[in-house]
């Protein structure tokens, strides 16, 4: 040990109980100070250190155990002393591995993280909940916040931009339409996307009401495609589900409505007509309801009728007339021809 | 059963003309019973009617049905007991000389046609407008006006046809607003001298006759009427229309429609209700109508 023998014993004491050191004495060198071999202990326990082991804190040594005890930090989440690389995150020490996101469980410690209502959450999940409050919906791809229309491709919402058409290869958007491509099958890993203009091409009838495909039946009328339940009568707006429906200048009618308000109703029952219709003078009726209206009796395509007020009279009711009011139908006719005889 | 009437000064030969038929019907229970031209005069001469109460229809129209005045009593024409038929939906009195009708008549709970046409109304009995269901009343041809309606006449919300023709009208009531389901609306040669503008709210109104009148304007809210399409008929010549308006009705009703709807009319309107001049005269002679009889 030439270190220790050339210097002079005289200049040399012990750190802790500053006694010098006797000739042959054993002496205890760590970084240049120096110890009496049983005053090189723990600072806590005052026992020698196990293996030589010690920590070093603000000037004092310590065993490795009540180093741990005094100053090591305990992890947030397993309890165990963290040694090594800590975490210090929402008011506590964590182990890397256990600082993980509250939502996904992912790691958190090389990502970052966002304190959320107070528990810490990864960016993706962050951004999610906040949709969530929001109202808005999460892309299922890159789990951004999708601020204008998703896309709902097999179930989920997606960005729009991360598909292209099936048929053009052009990136979509929220117009892009899903379509089964074995109708009628209900798992929907079968479904494709297309763009508007492909799927509009591929000749699946679109719903002249809501503008959507329509994959189950197929209501065809006024030379356009329904849904069953979109083919409805444009006053009521009940859907005609297979009855009977009237059409008019585009439009398609309930029996009711149709004739409330194209006036088929019978002029002496005031029902709608169901069979054969009668019209004369402004009027319909039902063909057995067809009768003049001054003695009752019933006429037919072929009986003549003379108008009066657009009421019929038969023959044998108009010769009754009174000749004073015969005198002045005639004059009227005769100064306003433009209308049917009455006579 | 057969009851026979406690008074008979009626020539036996026309009884039985009335009555075959409702033996027929009492026989083969026809709910309709057409008694048209038969010369009836009274409801004696139709025995047992008033008790078929399941008849759905009387058809009593050219007659001669009237009040029977007697040295000591009168009998009335219509009797008020007719409104035992309570399951009567239409009653034809067209062309008979009635002066008058039963109060009773309005309380029949089906009646839906009524037509009282070409007979000698002077008046109609206070209460007349409570019938539950009226559709059409047909009262063309008979003495009445304004002056003599009864106070709820336009209380029948029922009512789609209202034939008021070769009546005495001068004016229209604008209680006639109140008949929300009128669809028809007759007014031919009455003494109209000015329409109501109440006659707008008549949403549903797609016949209106009102030629042979004595009018010269027209309510500009009858603009709110769809009278000019193919479902609606407006007949509205002879009448001393102010010269737009006549010239208008020269080229067509629907030329007229639209400039009732112009502002032009409203003003020409306006300028003509604040400068009343005494209403045109009546022109037309009446004294020959047979309702005028006595």
């Amino acid at each position: 040990m030439p270190g220790v023998t050339e210097m002079s014993l005289d200049h040399m004491f012990c750190s802790r109980c500053r006694e010098g050191f006797v000739a042959h004495e054993k002496i205890v060198n760590s970084n240049g100070e120096l110890w009496h071999p049983q005053c090189f202990v723990c600072a806590q326990c005052f026992r020698p250190f196990p293996d030589g082991i010690f920590y070093e804190f603000e000037g004092y040594k310590y065993c490795e155990h009540d180093f741990h005890v005094l100053f090591a930090p305990c992890c947030g989440k397993c309890g165990e002393f963290v040694i090594g690389r800590v975490i210090k995150a929402m008011n506590s020490n964590w182990h890397p591995q256990c600082f993980r996101c509250e939502e996904c469980n992912g790691e958190l410690a090389d990502a970052g993280f966002i304190k959320c209502q107070g528990r810490a959450l990864c960016h993706t999940c962050n951004a999610r909940v906040k949709a969530g409050v929001l109202g808005k919906h999460i892309c299922h791809q890159c789990h951004g916040v999708i601020d204008d229309k998703p896309l709902r491709f097999r179930g989920e919402l997606y960005h729009p931009y991360h598909f292209n058409c099936t048929t053009c290869g052009i990136e979509l958007n929220s117009e892009a339409r899903e379509v089964r491509s074995r109708p009628g099958y209900a798992a929907n890993e079968m479904n494709e996307l297309y763009c508007l203009r492909c799927h509009d091409k591929m000749g699946i009838p679109i719903c002249g009401a809501c503008r959507r495909p329509i994959e189950e039946r197929v209501v065809t009328a006024l030379g356009k495609h329904w849904h069953v339940e979109h083919f409805v009568c444009a006053k009521c707006e009940k859907p005609f589900l297979g009855h009977r429906h009237y059409e008019k200048k585009g439009l398609a009618y309930c029996e009711t409505h149709y004739h409330q308000l194209f006036g088929n109703l019978c002029f002496v029952c005031n029902q709608v007509i169901s069979g054969d219709v009668f019209t004369a003078l402004n009027k319909a009726w039902c063909v057995h309801h067809f009768a003049c209206a001054f003695c009752d009796q019933k006429m037919n395509q072929k009986t003549k009728f003379f108008e009066f007020d657009l009421k019929p009279a038969c023959k044998k009711c108009y010769d009754k007339f009174p000749q004073e009011l015969k005198k002045r139908m005639r004059r009227m006719y005769d100064l306003n021809p433009k209308r049917i005889p009455p006579v | 059963m057969n009851q026979t009437a406690p008074v008979s000064c009626i020539p036996a030969g026309k009884m039985s003309k009335a009555k075959k038929v409702l033996d027929e019907a009492r026989e083969i229970q026809n709910p309709e019973l057409d008694l048209a031209d038969k010369g009836i005069a009274t409801f004696e001469e139709m025995p047992g009617l008033l008790n078929m109460i399941n008849v759905t229809r009387l058809t009593l129209s050219h007659n001669k049905i009237q009040d029977q005045i007697n040295n000591c009593f009168r009998l009335v024409a219509v009797p008020p007991g007719l409104a035992n038929l309570v399951n009567l939906e239409i009653l034809n009195l067209f062309n008979n000389c009635i002066t008058e009708l039963p109060i009773s008549l309005s309380q029949m709970p089906k009646l839906r046609i009524l037509n009282v046409g070409m007979n000698r109304l002077d008046v109609l009995p206070r209460g007349f407008g409570a019938f539950p269901v009226l559709e059409v009343l047909d009262l063309t041809y008979n003495n009445l006006s304004e002056k003599n309606l009864p106070g709820n006449f336009f209380m029948m919300e029922t009512l789609r046809a209202l034939y008021l023709a070769d009546n005495d009208f001068e004016y229209l009531p604008p209680e006639i607003g109140q008949l929300k389901n009128l669809q028809i609306l007759v007014l031919r040669e009455n003494d109209l001298v000015e329409l109501p503008k109440e006659i707008g709210e008549l949403a549903r109104l797609r016949e209106l006759h009102i030629q042979g009148n004595r009018l010269t304007v027209l309510p500009p809210e009858i603009g709110n009427l769809d009278l000019v399409s193919n479902k609606a008929v407006f007949r509205m010549e002879f009448n001393p229309w102010v010269t737009p308006i006549g010239d208008q009705l020269q080229v067509g009703i629907s030329h007229v429609m639209d400039y009732i709807r112009s502002e032009t009319y409203r003003y020409v309107y306006n300028r003509h209700q604040s400068a009343k001049g005494p209403p045109p005269p009546i022109e037309t002679d009446k004294s020959k109508k047979i309702s005028r009889a006595r």
